[in-house]
C-alpha cells in the first residue's frame, strides 16, 4: 500500500507557511529584542565586569538608580534637558507639518517640488549632520540670536511669567529649520491622508454655506484625528532615538567604560527608555479618550 | 442684479487667487528655512579663511576658493571612507530588504495563528529606543566572539545578522511598505499559480518579487540611506575599525588637529567653521546625487507605508 500522505486542515497550512516567511524576523525580534529588553531591566540592578572570560556580574540592588539620580551630577540634567527637548519639539512638528500638509494639499502647481524639498532632510539627516549644524550655529550666532530674540516685547512679557518657558520658546525659534527637519515623513503621511477624505464631503458642507474655516474644523481635522495619533508616536519615537541628545552621550560614555560602566549604562538607558515610552503612551491615552468622547454623541 | 452677481463672482474669484498667492508665498518661505542649512553649507565651503572672519561677508564670498573642499576631503580621507560606507551602508540594505520582503509577505498572504500579536510587536520594535536594547546585545557579541575565538566587535558581522534577522534600522517601516504592496497584488495571482502547483516558495518568488521591482528598490534606497546615517550602533559595534563618512565626520575636530599638526602647523592654517561644513557638505553630497535621481520613489514608498489609511 502506497504511504499515507498526511491531511492537514487551511488554517494548518497557513500556520505552517506563514510561520516560515516569519521566522527569520521571530528569531531576530527574540534574539535581539524581545531577549535585551529583558536583560536591561535585569542588568540594571547589576554592576558588571568585563573579565578575559566573560561578563561578571553581581546584583548590587537600587545602587545603581541611586548613583544615576543622586550621585551623577551629570545625567539628571541632561535627562532634564531631553525633556525640555522632546515635548515642545514634538509639538511643534505635528502642528506645523499639518499646516504645511493642509496648504500643500491646496495647490497643485508647484507641489511636487515643494515636497520634494520638504523631504529632503529625511535623506541626509544624521547624527553627525545635525551635530555640526548645531554646532556651527552656536559659535556665531547664539549670542547674538539670545539678545535679540530677548529684546522681543511679547518674549519679554512671557520670560516675566516663567524663565524656562521663555527659554524654551527661544529654543524653538532658534532650531527652527532643525525642528522642521524633522517634519519630512509626518507632511507626507499628513498629505497622504488628507487626499483620503471624500470630496463630496466638502461639496455637502459647502452646500450648508460652511466656509473653508468651519470645514477645516468641522470636518478635516476630525477625520484626520486618527493619523494626528500615528504622527505624535511616530515623531516621538524618531525624536527619542535619533543620536543627537545629551543622554545618550553620557549612555554611550558608560558603555565604552567596559571594565564597570555596563551596569550603570544599562540603568542610564532603562530610564531613558522608560520616560519615552511613558510619553509615547500618554500621547496614546491622550488621543484614545478623545476619540471615545467623539463616539458618544 | 445680473450685473451684481457678476461682480460678486469676480470679487470672489479675485480672493481665491490672492489666498493661493499668500499660500504660495508662505510655503516658498518655508521652503527656504528647510534649505537654509544646505545653503549655508555650500555658502561656506566656498569661503576663504578671510571670509569667514570677515564680517561684512553673510552669504556670498568675496574670494572664493576650493581649498576647504581639497582641506576637508583629506581630512576625511575621502576616497577610502566613502568606498567603505558604500559597501558597508549596501550590505545592511540588501539583508534588511530580503528579510523585510520575508516578513511582508507573511504578514500579507497568510492568516496564521497570533499575526495580530506579531504585528504589534514589529511596530513595538520601532518604538523601543535603540540605547535599551544596545548593552544586551553589545554583550552578546562580546560573549559570543569569546566562545568562538575571532573577533566580531570590529567587524560588519554583528550588524549583518540583525539586519538579517529584520532587527535594522527603522525595519518596521520597510516592512509595512512591503506589506502594503503585497496587498495591492490580486490574491487570484497566487490562487492560479498553486492551482498549478507552485510551492509557496515559488509565489513568493516568481509572482510577489517579479512584480514588485520598484517597491524592492525603494526599500533598499530607504534601507541604503537609513544605514548609512545611522551612527549609535555602528559606533558601538564597528567602532573605529571600518572607517565610514558619518562617524569620521564625527570626529572631525581631532581628525584635522592630526592633519594640521603633521608638518603645517602655520598660524592660518587652524580648524574653522568653513571646514567643518565643507566636510559635512561632503558627507551629505553622495546621498543629495542619490536624492536627485530617485526622490519619486522615496516619497511614494513613503504613501505606501499605508499607515495612513486602514
Amino acid at each position: 500500500m502506497a504511504k499515507k500522505k498526511k491531511l492537514i486542515t487551511y488554517q494548518q497550512r497557513q500556520n505552517r507557511h506563514g510561520y516560515r516567511f516569519m521566522l527569520p524576523w521571530i528569531i531576530g525580534f527574540l534574539i535581539f529584542t524581545a531577549f535585551p529588553f529583558v536583560a536591561t531591566i535585569v542588568l540594571s540592578f547589576t554592576e558588571v565586569r568585563q573579565t578575559v572570560l566573560g561578563f561578571d556580574i553581581t546584583f548590587i540592588g537600587l545602587d545603581n538608580y541611586i548613583m544615576a539620580f543622586f550621585e551623577n551630577v551629570e545625567f539628571v540634567p541632561a535627562m532634564l534637558a531631553f525633556l525640555g527637548m522632546i515635548i515642545p519639539y514634538t509639538f511643534v512638528i505635528v502642528i506645523l507639518s499639518f499646516i504645511l500638509a493642509y496648504l500643500l494639499n491646496k495647490i497643485t502647481f508647484l507641489r511636487g517640488f515643494l515636497r520634494t524639498i520638504y523631504f529632503l532632510p529625511v535623506i541626509i539627516m544624521s547624527g553627525p549632520v545635525m551635530y555640526q549644524l548645531i554646532d556651527s550655529r552656536s559659535y556665531s550666532e547664539r549670542v547674538d540670536s539670545f539678545l535679540g530674540f530677548s529684546n522681543i516685547f511679547i518674549l519679554q512679557m512671557v520670560a516675566s511669567y516663567s524663565k524656562s518657558f521663555a527659554r524654551i520658546l527661544i529654543g524653538i525659534f532658534e532650531e527652527l529649520s532643525i525642528i522642521l527637519w524633522f517634519t519630512g515623513i509626518p507632511i507626507i503621511l499628513f498629505i497622504n491622508g488628507l487626499q483620503k477624505i471624500n470630496p463630496s464631503l466638502y461639496e455637502a458642507a459647502q452646500i450648508d454655506s460652511a466656509n473653508s474655516w468651519q470645514i477645516l474644523w468641522k470636518i478635516t481635522i476630525p477625520i484626520i484625528k486618527p493619523l494626528v495619533l500615528v504622527v505624535t508616536i511616530f515623531t516621538i519615537a524618531n525624536l527619542g532615538t535619533f543620536s543627537i541628545n545629551p543622554v545618550y552621550d553620557l549612555i554611550k560614555k558608560a558603555t565604552e567604560n567596559t571594565s564597570g560602566g555596563l551596569g550603570i549604562a544599562a540603568t542610564f538607558s532603562w530610564i531613558y527608555s522608560f520616560v519615552v515610552l511613558i510619553i509615547i503612551g500618554i500621547a496614546f491615552l491622550i488621543f484614545r479618550n478623545k476619540e471615545k468622547v467623539r463616539r458618544h454623541y | 442684479m445680473m450685473k451684481d452677481k457678476f461682480i460678486r463672482m469676480i470679487r470672489a474669484r479675485k480672493f481665491q487667487t490672492f489666498l493661493k498667492l499668500c499660500i504660495y508665498f508662505v510655503l516658498v518661505c518655508v521652503s527656504f528655512v528647510y534649505l537654509e542649512p544646505i545653503l549655508k553649507m555650500i555658502s561656506m565651503t566656498f569661503m576663504s579663511t578671510k571670509d569667514v572672519i570677515d564680517p561684512s561677508v553673510d552669504w556670498l564670498p568675496k574670494s572664493p576658493s576650493f581649498n576647504n573642499l581639497k582641506v576637508a576631503g583629506t581630512v576625511l580621507d575621502l576616497k577610502k571612507t566613502l568606498v567603505n560606507s558604500i559597501w558597508f551602508s549596501a550590505l545592511l540594505a540588501i539583508a534588511q530588504t530580503i528579510v523585510s520582503a520575508l516578513t511582508g509577505f507573511a504578514l500579507s498572504r497568510y492568516n496564521f495563528k497570533f499575526k495580530k500579536f506579531w504585528i504589534i510587536m514589529i511596530i513595538l520594535a520601532f518604538i523601543i529606543p535603540v540605547p535599551l536594547l544596545m548593552i544586551p546585545r553589545l554583550m552578546l557579541f562580546i560573549s559570543t566572539q569569546n566562545f568562538l575565538g575571532f573577533n566580531l566587535i570590529g567587524t560588519p558581522i554583528p550588524q549583518i545578522l540583525m539586519a538579517l534577522f529584520g532587527q535594522g534600522v527603522n525595519s518596521t517601516i520597510l516592512i509595512l511598505i512591503f506589506y502594503n504592496f503585497f496587498n495591492l497584488i490580486p490574491y487570484s495571482l497566487d490562487e492560479a499559480a498553486m492551482i498549478d502547483g507552485a510551492s509557496p516558495r515559488q509565489i513568493f518568488i516568481q509572482i510577489a518579487m517579479r512584480l514588485s521591482a520598484s517597491t524592492v528598490l525603494v526599500v533598499f534606497l530607504f534601507s541604503f540611506v537609513w544605514n548609512w546615517n545611522e551612527t549609535y550602533v555602528t559606533g558601538t559595534l564597528v567602532r573605529n575599525s571600518i572607517e565610514l563618512l558619518p562617524a569620521k565626520l564625527n570626529m572631525f575636530d581631532s581628525a584635522f588637529q592630526t592633519y594640521a599638526s603633521a608638518g603645517r602647523g602655520s598660524a592660518q592654517f587652524r580648524l574653522n567653521e568653513a571646514y567643518k561644513m565643507s566636510a559635512t557638505l561632503i558627507s551629505i553630497t553622495p546621498l543629495l546625487i542619490l536624492y536627485s535621481f530617485v526622490q519619486k520613489h522615496f516619497i511614494q514608498g513613503i504613501e505606501n507605508t499605508g499607515i495612513t489609511g486602514e
